[in-house]
């Protein structure tokens, strides 16, 4: 095992830059998760952590080891691929004990850490088969075995669980993080998938346009989001946002509701006044008794009955907010209420940089 | 109920198909297998004659047929094997990640396209014992000049070099085609696994070719077994008939001695090789499933 650090890690293609310089320092024996949205990246800084893609600028360290100019052989990784890559014509046990053979492992060490990961992902009885005869969950966790069969310093996952139906990839989601308790090896994991980031990671590192947008756990990208994009990204359904001015004592929204700031556990810290604002507000953070003053008026649009709660998506001035309700509230569409808001949960951002405000 | 009217339908459907085939095919062979139970000479000036198997047992006892036969046997093992490697080593060339793939490609598609006999041509003035550029270069380095075509074992050299070339780029660019659907992950994952290149070539790239190739190998079979055009331009068969092959020797009884009868025999025993072969390799896939 090992920590893992980037260093001003920098990827071009031609005068393209793909990753703009990323430092982290990853733990020995941490989760991290890399998420953002498609094409920020996630990917090839993933690959250059592995050694598949040349390193345009900076370092990556595995231990204390700079490994810039290793091949992934040398670097003592093992990665489980997208499409899991699986060798064909091999057998799962050949499959998993390929690297293994490789490596010259003497024959009889190798079939006992084989069987003892098939036995800890459940495929033992798979061994014989090739990779064609398996379902795609099946060959996921063969692919995890091969993985873990080698007993890396480090494992690579890239979208391991993209390729799999919704309920399955909930299953494997937690095998993952039973197998990360179990073996403690260091994992980076990219995924675009903030579900998976949330319920996986140790921390979230969230990629956008080849840069760090924020590094946290889960916790932390959850209740302080540091911009609008990281606010918007965590979360299901997303963070609410409304445009708003700070008038004299109060936000002012777009239909003229207001909300007074000394409401709001942050106090007026760079409310200016006159200052346009975003206000981002969760829909799980709409309550329905709250303190008139920090309510607003809402016109209900649509109701979402889900059973274990109900989405309702109200129109506030211009802009459509999602929110939270218990299960039993089923407001009539068209009526006008009063939404009211947990004040300590009310997120601001600067209109201008999105970022929130000091 | 149901059963029969699908049966039914599937006849109705497979129809069109069928008779196609036996029109083209099947009824050609036919012909051809018929004929040769007859005796037909066109310059003899006589009636076709039913003989049986006579012209079969004339073959058995004529030396030029197991000449002709040897020597296309002979060229099919080495120009088969030989094509494939070459091929095969082109393919790996073009296949590449550089960013100059079309000049390699480009290359492999001018002798695939070229005709057979202008290959033939091409080479024969080769190796022309005075003007030449395999006897030129051979002089630059101080080697006397051979004169190719008189001996039998280097006129044979230089057809057996010539079809190799001919042939390997469709060799490469069927090859060439099979690599390009192995998955570039396969080969990252075999990186992290720890596997070299050349453990990678055996482990991945030659299992996973191994359909591409078998497919290619029967093709180039086939042509092998019907080798004419090259030894045609180039030696017209000779010294004598010792580059002669089953497919000239065939040409020869039909169109120039216009003894038909003759003719289909030796044609029948050709179709009969290349079913064999053809038999050989089908039964490799399909014990490969
Ligand atoms: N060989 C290349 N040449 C030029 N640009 C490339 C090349 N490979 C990738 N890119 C670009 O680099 C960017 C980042 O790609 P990357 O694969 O890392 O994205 P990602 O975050 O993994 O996205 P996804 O979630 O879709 O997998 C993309 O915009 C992509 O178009
Ligand atoms: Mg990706």
């Amino acid at each position: 095992m090992a920590s893992v650090s980037l260093r001003k890690l920098e990827k071009s293609y031609g005068s393209l830059r793909i990753v703009k310089g990323i430092d982290l320092t990853i733990e020995d024996g941490e989760f991290v998760v890399f998420v953002g949205p498609s094409g920020c990246g996630k990917s090839t800084t993933l690959r250059m952590v592995a050694g598949l893609e040349s390193i345009s600028g900076g370092e990556v360290l595995i231990g204390d080891r700079v490994v810039n100019k290793l091949a992934p052989r040398e670097r003592d990784i093992a990665m489980v691929f997208q499409d899991y890559a699986l060798y064909p014509h091999k057998t799962v046990r050949e499959n998993m004990g390929f690297s293994l053979k490789v490596r010259g492992v003497a024959v009889k060490d190798a079939e006992s850490r084989i069987g003892e990961a098939a036995e800890m992902l459940g495929i033992a009885h798979l061994l014989d088969r090739k990779p064609g005869q398996l379902s795609g969950g099946q060959r996921q966790r063969v692919a995890m075995g091969r993985a873990i069969v080698r007993r890396p310093q480090v494992f690579l996952f890239d979208e391991p669980l993209s390729n799999l139906d919704a309920k399955l990839r909930g299953q494997v989601r937690t095998e993952i993080k039973r197998l990360h308790q179990q073996i403690g090896t260091t994992i980076i994991y990219v995924t675009h998938d903030q579900v998976e980031a949330m319920t996986l990671a140790d921390r979230i590192v969230i990629l956008r346009g080849g840069d760090i947008e924020q590094v946290g756990t889960p916790d932390e990208v959850y209740n302080q989001p540091q911009s609008v994009f990281v606010g918007g990204f965590v979360g299901s359904p997303a963070m609410n946002f409304a445009k708003v001015t700070v008038d004299g004592d109060a936000l002012r929204f777009a239909n003229g509701d207001r909300l007074p700031l000394s409401g709001l556990n942050r106090g007026r810290d760079g409310a200016m006044e006159g200052r346009e604002l975003i206000v981002g507000i969760r829909p799980e953070h709409f309550v329905t008794l709250a303190d008139p003053a920090m309510t607003l008026s809402a016109r209900v649009q649509v109701v979402e009955p889900l059973g274990s709660d109900t989405l309702v998506h109200f129109q506030i001035g211009g802009e459509t907010l999602t929110a939270r309700m218990p299960p039993e509230m089923r407001p009539a569409v068209g009526s006008e209420m009063r939404l009211g808001l947990d004040p300590s949960k009310v997120h601001l951002f600067d209109a201008k940089t999105e970022r929130t405000i000091a | 109920m149901l059963d029969l009217s699908d049966r039914a339908l599937a006849v109705l459907l497979l129809a069109p198909a069928a008779i196609l085939l036996s029109l083209i095919i099947v009824y050609p062979v036919l012909r051809l297998l018929y004929t040769s139970f007859f005796s037909l000479s066109l310059t003899s000036g006589l009636p076709a004659e039913f003989v049986g198997l006579e012209n079969y047992q004339l073959m058995i006892e004529d030396p030029v047929f197991w000449e002709t036969t040897w020597n296309t046997v002979l060229i099919t093992l080495i120009t088969v094997p030989g094509a494939l490697f070459v091929g095969l080593g082109l393919a790996l060339l073009a296949n590449l990640p550089f960013g100059m793939q079309w000049p390699v490609r480009l290359s492999l598609l001018i002798p695939w396209a070229l005709p057979l006999s202008f290959a033939g041509l091409i080479f024969a003035w080769f190796f022309h014992s005075e003007y030449g550029v395999v006897n030129d270069v051979l002089a630059r380095f101080g080697f006397p000049g051979v004169i190719w075509f008189n001996s039998p074992n280097l006129a044979f050299a230089a057809i057996c070099l010539t079809i190799v070339w001919k042939t390997s780029s469709f060799m490469a660019l069927i090859i060439l085609a099979g690599l390009q659907t192995i998955p570039r992950s396969l080969y990252e994952a075999a990186d992290v696994d720890g596997a070299g290149r050349i453990r990678q070539f055996f482990e991945i790239t030659l299992p996973l070719l191994k359909p591409a190739i078998v497919v290619a190998l029967i093709f180039r079979t086939i042509t092998a077994l019907q080798t004419f055009d090259i030894p045609f331009m180039m030696t017209g068969g000779g010294p004598g008939t010792s580059t002669a092959t089953l497919a000239m020797y065939i040409h020869q009884n039909t169109v120039s001695f216009l003894d038909l009868g003759y003719g289909s025999a030796l044609a029948v025993v050709m179709f009969a090789l290349s079913m064999c072969v053809t038999a050989v390799y089908l039964r490799i896939i399909r014990t490969k499933e």
